[in-house]
Order: C-alpha cells, then structure tokens, then sequence
C-alpha cells in the first residue's frame, strides 16, 4: 500500500519517546522519496492522457495518486520538523558539545541547522544581561543554593572553576562546589548531586 | 601547635577559604566529618572530601591535592606521627589535625606554624616539656651545628683553635658532651615514655559539636552525630568506661537543652520530628531490631557471663529466660511483634534476673533517636549499621565505596541503607559468635609467653569479614573476654591477645592485631604499636604498617613464625 513507509518513519520516531534521537534514517527518506517520484510520474503520463484523449475514468487514480504524494510529503516534513525540535531540546540539555554518539545520529544537514541554533542561541545571549551576557541554560529551575555538594562517580580529572583554582576529581571525592558551575558535569553524569 | 580558641584560630581562618578533608575510616570520623560539613555548608566554605585508608593514601590524596589547597583538615589521622616528614609540604601548607589518636608525636605539638591540632587540651595529654626534648643549637659554644637531639660526638675542631685553649677549656668541652650525652639518655626515656602506649582520647565528633554550639550553630542532627562518634569509641572499646560515662554526661546536657528549647505544651513537637533521649537501655546489640533470644546470644557480654558455646551455658540461658517468666516463643520473635505486656518492663525485668545471674552491668547509659512513629534506633545501633557498612565485603568494592555508603547511612533520609546496614551487622555479629565459640572449644587460643596468640585458618567460616580491621577488633576484644570467662589458668587472665587473620591469600599476608588485657579498670593504653615496630626491623620481615592505629599491621605469612618469635623476646 502506498504511503506505509512514510509512516513507519513516523512510527519509528513515536517510538524513540522522551527526546531520545534515533539515527537518521537515511534509507527510509530515500525510499519514500523514490515511492513520491514514481507516483509522480504515473500521475504525469495520466494526466497527460486524460487531457488528450479525454479519458475521464483516469481523474479518480490521478486524484488518489495526488492525495498520497499529499500524505508522503506530510509526513516527511513532520519527521524532519520533530527531530529538528528533538535536537534543538539537545542543546539546552548537553549544551554546545554534543556527545559524540548523538553526534552520529544526526545528519550533515541538521548538524548545519544546529550549529546555525547554536550561534543564534549565543548572539541572543550575548545580547541581553548587561556586558557579559546572561547564560540563559543555567538554573533552568530556581536554585535553592549557591552551593551543592556533589559526589565524583568517575575519574574526571582537573577542573577549573571561575576564580581560576583547579579541583582535582577523582572518584568518590566529594566536593562543594558553586551550583553553576556542576550542573553540566551533572548532566554528562561525571558528577552526583548528594542530598543530605 | 594546640589551638586553644577553635573558633578563632580554626574556623574563622577557614571559612573564607577552600579547603580539603582527609577522613580517616572510622565511624568517629565519619561523624565528625558529617558535623564539620553541615557547618560548611552553612556558610558556604568550598571544600573537598578525600576518604584515606592509611598513611599510604593520606600521602597520595595530599601529592594530588596540595596544588590546589592551601588548608587541610585531617580528621582521626596525623597526630601520632611527625606530619611535616611524612607528607613533606610547603611552607605555606596549614594542617588542622582533629585526631583521636593519642600520644601526639611531639613534633606537631611544638610546631608553631603549620600544625594546628584540635584537640583538648584537658585531655591528660602528658606532652614533655620543650626544654626537655628540643635543645637550643645556641648552646653549643664551639658552634657544632648539632640538630636538636643529634647523638653524634661534636665535630672536631679547626687545630687553630685548639692551640689557643688550653686544658681548661678541655675539661669544659668534656664536661659539656658528658652533660649533653646525660641530657640525651634522658631525652630518649622521655621520649620512649611518651610514646610507648597508644590509647585514644576525646572523640572528634565532639570536639566537633563543641565547635559547632561555641557558634550557636548546632543542630540536633549534629548532636545525634556527635552521640553516634562517642558511643563509637565505647563500642570499639577505644576508651576507658569512666571517660565514655563522662563524655555521656556533657552530651546529655545538650541534649536536655535541645528538649527544653522546643517542648511546650501547647507546641509540643510533630512525632516526625527528630527527637533524643537519654536513656539507660540494656545492653544488648541491636536487640530492638532483632529478636531479644539472638541479641542475648550475640551480644558479648551476655554470652560471655553465660558462657554460651558450652552446653551449660545454654542451659543457664535458658534458665534465665524462664526466671524473667518470658515465653521462648515470644523471646525468638522479632523484638517490635513481642507482647506489648512483656515489653513494657523489659528493662526493668531483665535487669532484676540479670542481677541474680551475676550479669551487674547489663545496662548502659545510652542516647536513643525517633523520628516518626517506625523509626527508633539507639545510638549503638547506627554504630554497627554503619561499622558494618564501613567494612562490607560482600560485593567487591573499594573502600572508599563503602566509606561514602556509610556516610550516607548517617544521615536521617537514608534510612534503607541504614536498614541494609543493621542487616549487614547482625550477620557480622553472629560471624563473630560462632568463630569465637568454635575458637574457645578448639582451643585455638596459645599462650606464647607474654602474650596470647589467636590465628584464623583460611578455610574458617566468614573470615574474609575479619579482615578488615574494626570488625577484627571486636572478634579479638570478644574472644579475649571469652577466653578469660573459661579458661583457669590465672596467670593467662592477665595476658594481652594477638590476633592474626588472612588479609590477601594470593598475595600472602595476613592482618596482625594486638589488643592489651581485659581488666575491669583497664585504662585501654596499648603498647602493641611501638612493639611491632621493632619486631618487625629487628627481624626484616615484610610488614606494611599502614594503618592509623599503630597496633594493626599487615605481614607476610611466611615472615609469621620469626615475627612471633621476634615479639616473645622482645615482651618477656
């Protein structure tokens, strides 16, 4: 049946929940695009016949032809236009350096779209917040403290903090550290916020 | 150098700085340290938490860390060894050394600059005096260039002057090395004086609090900490009972004063809240979270005056139970679903029947915790939980694992770790029932002389448990209480015990311990320290002392039998 592809596209990103990026699926695009360009050209040459020989019993398949390229072309842009939310939701939650693994899901077209985010997202940063801007990924929920004491889940070596003193993190150290500056370890799970 | 005002010359210095926590594995450690964190996070000091094993990992945290850190804070480790010649640091490096070991090695008591120590100064300390350990290089006229305490002869000197002196000043450089050579007999005495028993003194996580109410900062979580550090000592058996009775006494003034503060009665407490209370509870192991007939039976000193690896001893158990009038139905269930009738005057009725049986001391004052209407522990309950903890063999982890896990169980919303704990110590005690029993019945116990001598075969049940040094303390202190109920011999009652387990069976070593005689007046001073030492160089045998109590070391199997025999000479 036509249009199957396209939706397994579909469905195979409503499987992938929770912001979780699959790999592009390069071959399915490719597949769906084939079925839209076949379904194209038999609707060309019919309907170039329907107009000179007057065949009106052709309009019904031109019409269903033209629903499904319709449908194939909905689908697609909603596949690419998700992952694209999918991947700019990326950048809020690992910031500017994606893991690599993630890296290899993406395309070479949506790597482009997302380092195009990424410099907006930093000129618009830049721009509010006084001189030196405001780092709007930070404390996505209020902060109860400055500071947070964190435990080191794996050897992570040195790490600078803004006064400029190194810290040395090495596994179960734990450490108290000004909040801004873990929440990225914490998020790449080098570090464990320790609730006491 | 004692720090007398430790608000002033502690934490004010501190408190604007960053600082690094070297925490030795002891459950008075790890309170202290908790203490010492809440205040920390109060005013936001930045720290780093380094858990150390032994003198070898104090020295590689301390290579890692003293880029970056200009004040360290040694807790339960550093005092009782020169700390500038281990580590090595800079000049401008800051040690605030919180340790309960005693004798504090006398040169971080008279150095002024880097070694700060937290430590009581009333804590019959017997530090000697300056004049008596260290001599002036000034004295010296002929300008030798000795170092303080040096015995070599004076350098010869230059023939110039010594053509111009003539026999007067002979006889007064002879007088002088004479005086100087007294001066150093008398210096060594001291010294070996000072530093031949070991013992502990006041717990750090007082110390701790005490820093903590000087600030009006304390909390009932710092108290109950601090409760937990001194009933550490008193269950390791680290302190003499009068000491604990008194530190018992200043901590129930606290914690009086923290009752009084917010019980009212139109605002009495929420029964979430935490609440401790003094009390003086029998003095069975963890009997509320077990059944009262295992306590009894594992509890040292029930079965010890009962002496209940015997056939005998069981019959006088079960005499005992059957005085109380309790039904051995309800003796073997869980303590919180034994009859509220019989629970009620347990204590009281136990202490009545435990009189008769000769048992005087079966209660203890102690502090106990509830929070919400299922949470209720004693203080010496989270002391094996988290000793239990500290010292987990099951699943293969690192120390410093199971250091952050006990940690964690510390604290009042980790209450399934501290359940895990209370697990993990029940198997733990009942490990050391049985291995003392199967030691006393097969006499694994020898006399060598000096001392008893106690060692673990590799195939013994559960012995990778003692291999670790707290539990191992306890099986030592057990069975030497064991052993002096049963045996006649009363010559042997007053022995000290040697204790060796197998540590590490691919690579050959064992964990040696020693643990003076039992005695009721005993002050707890152990001279096991010093006497490995020179049984270990006297023999060159392959020994690690890396532990912070110098009375527990590693040796290789096979170096056992000189190293024994290097011991008996040196003790008889």
């Amino acid at each position: 049946m036509f249009c199957e592809k396209s939706v397994e596209l579909i469905r195979e990103l409503h499987r992938m929940g929770d912001g979780q990026l699959p790999a592009f699926n390069e071959d399915g695009i490719r597949q769906v695009l084939e079925e839209m360009k076949a379904l194209y050209e038999q609707n060309q040459t019919d309907v170039n016949e329907a107009k000179t020989e007057g065949k009106s019993e052709l309009i019904p398949s031109i019409k269903f032809r033209h629903s499904c390229l319709l449908r194939n072309q909905r689908c697609i842009a909603a596949y690419l236009y998700d992952r694209l939310l999918r991947i700019r939701a990326l950048r809020w939650e690992y910031g500017s350096v994606l893991p690599t693994t993630i890296r290899f899901h993406m395309c070479a077209e949506e790597m482009e779209w997302f380092n195009q985010y990424k410099k907006s997202l930093a000129t618009y940063m830049r721009s509010i917040g006084g001189e030196e801007g405001l780092d709007i990924t930070q404390d996505m929920k209020p902060p109860k403290s400055l500071y947070i004491e964190v435990r080191c889940l794996k050897d992570h070596g040195e790490f600078e903090i803004d006064d400029g003193t190194v810290i040395l993190l090495k596994k179960n150290s734990q450490h108290f550290l000004p909040r801004w500056k873990c929440e990225q370890l914490i998020r790449q799970g080098v570090l464990e916020h320790v609730i006491s | 150098m004692f720090v007398t005002d430790i608000r002033k010359e502690f934490y004010d210095v501190v408190v604007n700085q960053r600082v690094a926590l070297f925490v030795s594995p002891d459950i008075d450690a790890l309170c202290a340290c908790k203490v010492l964190q809440s205040l920390f996070h109060c005013d936001q000091v930045q720290y780093t938490l380094v858990p150390v094993a032994g003198w070898q990992d104090l020295g590689t945290a301390f290579m890692e860390h003293k880029e970056q850190y200009q004040y360290f804070v040694l807790i339960n480790c550093g005092a009782n060894v020169d700390l500038l010649e281990t580590l090595q640091p800079e000049e401008d490096s800051v040690f605030f050394i919180c340790d309960t070991h005693r004798p504090v090695d006398v040169v971080n008591v008279y150095n002024d600059t880097q070694i700060k120590l937290l430590i009581k100064q009333d804590d019959d300390l017997g530090v000697p005096s300056y004049d008596d350990i260290f001599r002036d290089d000034e004295e010296d006229e002929e300008g030798d260039g000795n170092d303080s305490g040096n015995e070599s002869d004076g350098s010869a000197e230059p023939s110039g002057k010594r053509r111009r002196y003539d026999e007067d000043a002979l006889e007064r450089r002879i007088e002088r090395q004479r005086a100087r050579r007294e001066w150093e007999a008398r210096r060594r005495e001291i010294l070996f004086d000072y530093e031949q028993y070991e013992f502990h003194g006041t717990s750090a996580a007082l110390v701790m609090f005490e820093l903590a109410w000087v600030m009006s900062k304390d909390t009932k979580d710092m108290l109950w900490w601090s409760v937990i550090g001194v009933t550490d000592q008193w269950v390791h058996d680290k302190i003499p009972h009068m000491k604990y009775v008194t530190d018992i006494a200043t901590l129930q003034r606290h914690v009086s004063r923290h009752n009084h503060r917010n019980e009212d009665e139109e605002n009495s407490l929420s029964i979430d809240c935490m609440r401790i209370t003094f009390e003086y509870d029998l003095r069975l192991v963890l009997y509320q979270h077990w059944s009262l007939y295992e306590s009894i039976c594992n509890s040292s000193y029930t079965s010890c005056s009962f002496k209940l690896w015997s056939i005998n001893g069981q019959k006088k158990l079960q005499e005992f139970l059957a005085d109380m009038g309790l039904p051995l139905k309800q003796v073997r269930q869980k303590f919180n679903c034994m009859d509220m009738t019989i629970k009620e005057n347990l204590r009281e009725v136990i202490e009545e029947s435990a009189n008769k049986f000769s048992m005087k001391d079966i209660r203890v004052q102690t502090f106990a915790v509830n929070f919400g209407f299922k949470n209720r522990f004693l203080a010496s309950d989270v002391v094996h939980a988290a000793a239990a903890l500290l010292e987990n063999v099951e699943k293969d982890e690192t120390s410093a694992d199971n250091f952050i896990k006990a940690l964690d169980c510390l604290s009042r919303s980790n209450l399934e770790r501290l359940h895990l704990g209370i697990d993990l110590a029940k198997k733990k005690l009942k490990a050391i029932q049985q291995t003392v029993a199967s030691c006393i019945c097969t006499n694994l116990i020898l006399s060598q002389g000096p001392f008893l001598y106690c060692h673990l075969l590799e195939g013994t049940p559960d012995v990778k448990l003692f291999s670790k040094p707290l539990a191992l303390t306890l099986l030592c202190k057990y069975l030497l209480k064991a052993f002096l109920c049963s045996t006649r011999n009363k010559r042997c009652k007053i022995l000290p015990l040697i204790m060796a387990a197998p540590l590490d069976v691919e690579k050959g070593t064992v964990i040696v311990l020693g643990i003076p005689p039992e005695s009721e007046t005993s002050d707890k001073k152990n001279f096991f320290g010093r006497a490995f030492e020179k049984a270990a160089e006297s023999t060159s045998s392959r020994t690690l002392h890396d532990h912070f109590d110098t009375s527990v070391i590693e040796l290789k199997m096979e170096d056992r039998g000189k190293f024994l025999d290097a011991l008996i000479t040196l003790l008889s």
